[in-house]
């Protein structure tokens, strides 16, 4: 059996989707994690701690553990982790992305300036010091602008600002967020339009796009906080081809080859916009509204690519499908979620799941950015796209989170 | 007592689904069957069984758990509706939703000594598993082996870990099949939802 690595980080919402997955097609499985599982000395084999903050370190530590026990594929699942598993397939000469295209998809910065500079339409930006004075900042930029992190997921420290004050006041909560962690941010422009989602998968530098999700509700800001996606997109056919192609020249711009790509595009009167393009698949749980030929999950048609397994299909099953990353209700420690039950009753609803726990403190964004559970749906034949976001918004509806 | 009844499904994948209910359905211990005939005199797991194109394959009750195994990669949307049809069926009836196991008939043909790998396994969890997964403030429970399938519970640090499938299957599974190659398979009856202090906590995106 070929053995698979995978790069599981120890807070990630995708463990149960990727280890079923490798099970279900027979690979053998080793999973690395950036903290040692408390059973690694009982199964060596499957079980390996890597540094993933030194990504090139980890490579090393890969190669040492692949002599005893050969690799056939590495498959990273977040941000981080896709830079360690192009820095493993790299040493290793595995299917993979190299190391320099992944670290520039990681970060915010380095991806603005190649896309950039390869013409692909991209909100203007500039990279600043936290510690630069922000009055003097507020005078430089134009408005709207937003403030972003240049490494921080799920849109956290994200902030939109209108007026030099606003500016300031949003500069300060940044700098809170990112007290001790980073040094820089971006500030770009603010490009108005309505956003879609773009999920798909690199082979040999082609991009299949795999699915095209609405953002129904608009991100306008001051924050970004992530609620429905629904597939298939309403946007028209040619627009559609147009940001297929966006993410494709941004793609090859980054230098990306291998894997699954998630793009967050706009579009406006002047055609699509790349936001944001990252090398690994769709966060939180969202991928469980993807089906694929007769029902093969995102999570196994990536690990059959790595492992060069034959990939029944890159088509998704022709249903509206839809996930709600449920909001952030308010500040508080959570005590009890009531009206699942009702939720999970809604016409289309496919499953309700609280991911927060009795006891844990809930922040919104944007200086929190963990969503306290999600909410899937599922249309039957005949469903639109829109009753598909009827059904999520009337389940979340239902939802009463009790907080302390 | 049906009006009260709350059922929460937990999909492990499009195969396997736990199904919390807000009541037992089984106080004495857990029951696993693995084909329809197996689940005669059990009306819940015989109705689960029948569902139609349901494709089960695998049904096991503890407590207030129902686990439904089902062999076709159909999301659980059509099939999971029809197993609280059958829940609640089987709770209102007032009957014994499973029938307490027999004990095999004297002088039926050998088969996997159940007994004597629960007494392995427990031995196996107290000596090794539990005092690994207790430095994460976790542990395992044995609640049964039947069938030489290792029916277990996560307590601690690793009921609702966002780890726990790499515990189950990474650790305790590879350390079943190298100590006791015997046992068959290994189900999870936990119910993770309701974790309050898991040591890995799913939180990026």
């Amino acid at each position: 059996m070929p053995r698979l690595l995978l790069l599981l980080p120890s807070t990630t919402y995708r463990t149960t989707a990727f280890v079923e997955a490798a099970r279900r097609i027979g690979a053998e499985l080793t999973v690395a994690s950036e903290r040692p599982s408390t059973l690694e000395a009982a199964n060596p084999a499957g079980l390996l701690t890597l540094d993933f903050q030194h990504p090139e370190r980890a490579a090393v530590e890969a190669e040492t553990f692949a002599r005893e026990y050969p690799i056939d594929a590495v498959v990273g699942v977040d941000d981080d982790s896709a830079v360690v598993a192009a820095a493993v397939a790299e040493r290793l000469r595995l299917k993979g992305n190299p190391l320099a295209a992944a670290v520039a998809a990681r970060d915010k910065h380095r991806q603005r300036q190649l896309l950039a500079a390869a013409q692909v339409p991209v909100p203007g930006s500039a990279l600043h010091r936290l510690d630069t004075d922000p009055l003097e900042l507020a005078k430089q930029v134009v408005y709207p602008c937003v403030l972003k992190p240049l490494r921080l997921s799920a849109s956290r420290g994200v902030i939109r600002a209108d007026s030099p004050t606003a500016f300031v006041a949003a500069h300060a909560r940044l700098s809170s967020i990112l007290a001790g962690c980073d040094t820089e941010f971006l500030v770009e422009d603010f490009v108005p339009g309505y956003e879609v989602a773009l999920e798909g998968l690199l082979v040999n530098r082609r991009l299949h796009v795999l699915a095209l999700f609405d953002k129904p509700d608009p991100l306008d800001g001051p924050f970004f906080e992530e609620t429905i996606y629904v597939t298939p997109s309403q946007v028209p056919a040619g627009l559609q081809t147009a940001i297929a192609q966006c993410a494709e020249r941004a793609s090859r711009a980054l230098g990306l080859m291998e894997g699954p790509v998630h793009a967050e595009l706009r579009y406006n009167e002047r055609g699509p916009w790349l936001i944001e393009l990252a090398a690994r698949p769709i966060g939180g749980r969202c991928s469980a509204v993807l089906r694929f030929g007769e029902g093969v999950s995102l999570e196994e048609l990536i690990l059959r690519h790595a492992l060069g397994m034959p990939i029944p299909s890159l088509v998704r099953e022709a249903v509206a499908a839809g996930v709600m990353m449920i909001p952030i209700p308010g500040a508080g420690v959570l005590r009890e979620v009531r009206g699942v039950v009702e939720s999970k009753a809604v016409p289309l609803i496919e499953d309700v799941q609280i991911t927060a726990h009795p006891g844990e403190r809930l922040v919104p964004f944007p200086e929190g950015s963990r969503y306290p559970g999600f909410i899937f749906a599922r249309g039957g034949r005949g469903a639109t796209p829109g009753a598909v976001e009827a059904a999520l918004r009337d389940a979340h509806r239902r939802l009463t989170f009790v907080l302390e | 007592m049906d009006q009260e009844l709350r059922i929460t499904a937990e999909p492990v994948d499009n195969h396997r689904c736990k199904f919390v209910v807000s009541q037992p359905l089984h106080a004495a211990g857990v029951r696993r069957f693995a084909s329809a005939a197996e689940a005669k005199g059990s009306p819940l797991a015989e109705a689960i069984f029948a569902i139609p194109a349901g494709g089960v394959t695998e049904v096991i009750v503890s407590g207030n758990i129902v686990t439904v195994v089902k062999d076709n990669p159909a999301p659980w949307q059509m099939v999971g509706k029809a197993v609280g049809v059958a829940i609640r069926a089987a709770a209102a009836s007032g009957a014994p939703p499973v029938a307490t196991k027999t004990a095999p008939p004297a002088g039926a043909p050998a088969t996997v000594d159940d007994d004597a790998l629960y007494e392995r396994v427990a031995r196996l969890f107290d000596e090794q598993v539990n005092p690994m997964v207790a430095r994460h403030g976790g542990r395992v429970e044995l609640i049964d082996v039947q069938d030489a399938v290792v029916m277990l519970r996560m307590g601690g640090g690793c009921q609702g870990c966002g780890m726990a499938d790499v515990t189950l299957r990474q650790g305790i599974e590879g350390m079943l099949s190298q100590h006791i190659p015997e046992v068959r398979g290994i189900v999870d009856i936990t119910d993770h939802t309701s974790g309050a202090n898991p040591y890995f906590q799913a939180s990026k995106k």
